[in-house]
């Protein structure tokens, strides 16, 4: 009763208008092998936008994400896992058992009936099911097939494997994070899982278009570490330009500037919120136009504290550089007593760059402008109940992808997929069922 | 020749936008890149060519600004300019810019006005809050942004190693780069709309969202328990302390360790590893067989017991040694590299991932990261390095004069 209460909820105006709109992706179909965080991070991003993304379940080898945590509830049950249900939304989900003679039958006919074929195997792994791209040319002339794993389909070490903070180590980023003197501190989550998923997104649009002006599909390989080494360009280049390294004296720099060179620049503590002390401002003044509003702001708030700020030892950003470590123990005097979201406006309001380093909490209970945006979507799930989901960035005027179904239940569209894409009758279904295909 | 080779697009961007530009110019298509008469922003922003800055010296510009031709309008100060970038704009495909909000409008430069005549045309906006609300009107910085957006909560020290650190702000223009990546996911999306309809439309690409679509686990571990998840060095952020994964090498870099084996066979082969060279013989004792006292972030002695010999036996080796027998062995380990070290993997330069580009001097070549993607039959390709500050101001419009703008 309860639930039917709660989605008797009035949806919002952005609801209404996303509901209404096409889908721009409207028509594709994606077959989807992915597992883990990147592939099905790339797939939801299509489906977001309207793709028929089917993700193909197998008993055996269940995608550990179902049983990642937060579980709701006393154990896993596959359907019950929040960090799975959040990149798995907008889904079909089906059984299908490729090792089966009749499973490859089925997956064979899929194939013909779909655009693209994504999976992040370990590189021979399809090709070991008699599923290489060449095969699956044969069986839809224009498939467009990518494959996501860590080092990529070709070259010597394409065997080795990676995690999203492995392809992070590896490709220059964890290394780029941390403060001088201690152990890099990385990113903190799987960074290089969103940014591998972004870039085979990227990657399959470009083919799909074309695929629709030129006719031809392709074989997209797409390495995590490659996606990621290219995020490192600058860096590279100081090397190989100016033979200057990464790490040296004061590197990483902690949350000063690397480029372009500008103080101050870093984070300052705040006032506690909701008894968390751990609270932090991001402050950048990036001109001497941005550190002159910054002065002003000081010397406004009536505390006499900030007697500092007229010393010349701050007046060019040659001299703030140098004397970063008290210009950063003077701001923090000043941030320390204030409330983070007060000091964000009342700084960003004399045109400073300033943003309270927000939780994921903060986000979703406190932020005002995601709050203005309608970002927060809420759809229902049989296991998880009402649950909410960020939107789709970006916003396309005219044609918004949207959150339209939550995530899959295991297996839970095996039938309806039998049905409507390859026409099969319930009786060819349960005997497919019964020879155990569909598991 | 990349799959994007019949689009044309001009882009006006500084840090925030321009790797989008790229990532479409890299895969074909005919970027335009317009900036006043001072430059781009980026072209400030070092390092620069011998540490010397100067517009055409920035190697942040180079390495974001390949594929692209540049032409100088001073839309800002003169009538005449502004009419020039109206009339490009009115033979592109795409518009691409990172502009504040209203800021380009205010010049008579707006979306709304130039659809009328160009009907297909696709506007994508980066801004770092998006187009409307209480925050559009807000700067931000990579930092300010990696920090509102959520990623940095997640990333920085665990009290142990760093007692009180902050949130960390890791570098390389990651949240702009962000930002881009989800730009030109909406840009290719929108094009195919086009494709279908022969529609344009405004792509309204918030930096904040991009960002707040970009950290994992944390938005799901409040949104179903109402708990934020606490930072730890150079692993998960989590709700309870979990084991270091990251450890000293002999040659003073750092390895990245990920899994010790779950089922029996990989738990045997890497205690075998160990052993090998006189770390571990405690692991033989029945206790270790269970393989949940081994896995990490339960709190057991056992993987603690664990955790301590692999330290020691990687402080004994160098980071390549470790990093090669643990992939040998089926676990994905990595080594914490610089940058510019995958230029000594021969495996991506098997690859082609290493291409060579001359900067300031004709007769030296230097390398960089080349394609994120390998696409078989429209590949990557560098064919024009970053221009200098209005190389193309007269080819592009002169050809803009004799309506051959799209004949490349």
């Amino acid at each position: 009763m309860l639930t039917l209460l709660l989605r008797a909820k009035v949806p919002n105006d952005r609801y209404n208008r996303l509901m209404l709109a096409p889908l721009p992706l409207d028509g594709i179909r994606i077959l989807d092998l992915t597992w883990i965080i990147a592939g099905p991070v790339c797939t939801r991003i299509l489906g977001d936008f309207g793709a028929d993304v089917i993700k193909i379940e197998h008993e055996q080898a269940v995608d550990p994400i179902r049983m990642g945590r937060p579980i709701i509830g006393d154990g896993p049950t596959l359907n019950n896992s929040g960090f799975f249900n959040y990149i798995n939304r907008n889904k079909r989900s089906i059984l299908l058992n490729i090792r089966h003679p009749e499973g490859s039958d089925i997956f064979a006919q899929l194939v013909t009936e779909s655009d693209v074929v994504i999976e992040n195997f370990s590189s021979g792994v399809l090709e070991s099911w008699g599923f290489g791209y060449d095969h699956l040319k044969e069986l839809r002339k224009d498939i467009i097939y990518c494959s996501v794993s860590g080092f990529g389909h070709s070259g010597p070490d394409n065997h080795y494997t990676t995690w999203g903070p492995t392809a992070q180590a590896l490709s220059g980023q964890t290394i780029m994070s941390g403060l001088p003197d201690a152990p890099p501190a990385g990113w903190g989550f799987s960074f290089m899982d969103h940014t591998a998923g972004y870039s085979a997104a990227i990657a399959i649009l470009m083919a799909l278009y074309h695929r629709d002006v030129a006719g031809d599909g392709q074989y997209i390989d797409l390495s995590q570490v490659e996606a990621g080494s290219v995020l490192t360009g600058s860096a590279v280049l100081d090397y190989t330009v100016n033979n200057r390294a990464w790490k040296r004296v004061g590197f990483p720099p902690g949350n000063h500037a690397w480029e372009p060179q500008v103080a101050p620049h870093n984070t300052y503590r705040t006032l506690e919120r909701n008894g968390d002390d751990d609270q932090w401002i991001a402050i950048a003044c990036l001109s001497d136009a941005e550190w002159e509003s910054f002065v002003r702001v000081l010397k406004l708030s009536d505390d006499l504290s900030n007697e500092w700020i007229n010393d010349s030892a701050f007046s060019t950003n040659e001299s703030r550089l140098r004397h970063q470590e008290s210009l950063d123990r003077n701001i923090e005097k000043w941030t320390r007593a204030r409330d983070g979201y007060e000091l964000m406006a009342l700084l960003q309001s004399a045109g400073i760059k300033a943003a309270v380093c927000q939780k994921p909490g903060d986000r979703v209970e406190t932020d005002p402008q995601l709050d203005f945006r309608e970002w927060w979507q809420t759809v229902y799930h049989p296991e998880l109940g009402q649950s909410t989901y960020d939107g789709v960035a970006p916003l396309l005027q005219l044609t918004p992808g949207s959150v339209r179904k939550a995530s899959p239940m295991f297996g839970e569209h095996t039938d309806e997929v039998m049905q409507e894409v390859l026409g099969l009758s319930s009786h060819q279904i349960a005997d497919l069922r019964a020879k155990g295909v569909f598991m | 020749m990349g799959p994007l080779e019949n689009l044309t697009i001009v882009e006006m961007c500084g840090p925030l936008g321009e790797y989008a530009a790229k990532l479409l110019g890299d895969m074909g298509a005919n970027v335009i890149k317009v900036e006043l008469p001072t430059g781009s922003p980026s072209r400030k922003i070092g390092p620069f060519v011998d540490d010397i800055p100067g517009p055409n010296r920035s190697l942040n510009f180079f390495y974001h600004n390949t594929n692209k031709r540049s032409v100088v309008l001073d839309y800002r100060n003169s009538e005449e300019d502004r009419n020039l970038l109206l009339d490009l704009i009115h033979e592109a495909d795409l518009v691409i810019e990172d502009h504040v909000p209203d800021d380009l409008p205010s010049l008579g430069i707006q979306y709304e006005e130039i659809a009328k005549r160009n009907t297909g045309l696709l506007w994508c906006s980066i801004t770092p809050y998006g187009l409307d609300g209480p925050w559009s009107q807000y700067g931000a910085s990579d930092m300010t942004a990696l920090a509102a957006g959520g990623p940095m909560s997640m990333n920085g020290y665990s009290p142990e190693d760093v007692p009180d650190a902050p949130p960390i702000h890791g570098k390389g223009d990651l949240a702009y780069k962000t930002a881009s990546h989800y730009a030109v996911i909406g840009t290719l999306v929108a094009l195919r709309h086009r494709l279908k309809s022969g529609e344009g439309q405004l792509i309204d690409c918030s930096m904040h969202e991009a960002l707040s679509s970009t950290t994992e686990v944390g938005l799901p571990y409040w949104l179903y328990t109402g708990k934020n998840i606490l930072r730890q060095t150079s692993r998960h952020a989590s709700v309870q302390r979990t084991d270091p994964w990251q450890f000293p090498t002999a040659d003073e870099k750092y390895i990245l360790v990920f899994g010790t084996g779950r089922s029996a066979e990989s738990w045997l082969d890497f205690k075998k590893w160990l052993q090998n060279d006189g770390f571990g013989l405690q692991l033989d004792d029945a206790r270790f067989d269970d393989p949940l006292a081994r896995q990490g972030g339960r709190g057991t002695t056992e993987s603690k017991e664990i955790n301590s010999e692999l330290a020691k036996f990687i402080a004994s080796k160098s980071a390549e040694e470790i990093y090669r027998g643990a992939q040998a062995r089926r676990l994905p380990w990595g080594t914490v590299r610089e940058p510019h070290e995958i230029l000594e993997d021969n495996h991506f330069r098997s690859r082609g991932h290493i291409v060579s580009v001359s900067i300031s001097d004709e007769n030296k070549e230097h390398e960089m990261p080349g394609a994120p993607y390998h696409l078989s039959s429209t590949p990557w390709e560098l064919r024009l390095p970053a221009p200098e500050l209005g190389e193309h101001t007269d080819d592009v419009l002169g050809d803009l004069q004799d309506h051959s703008l799209r004949d490349r």
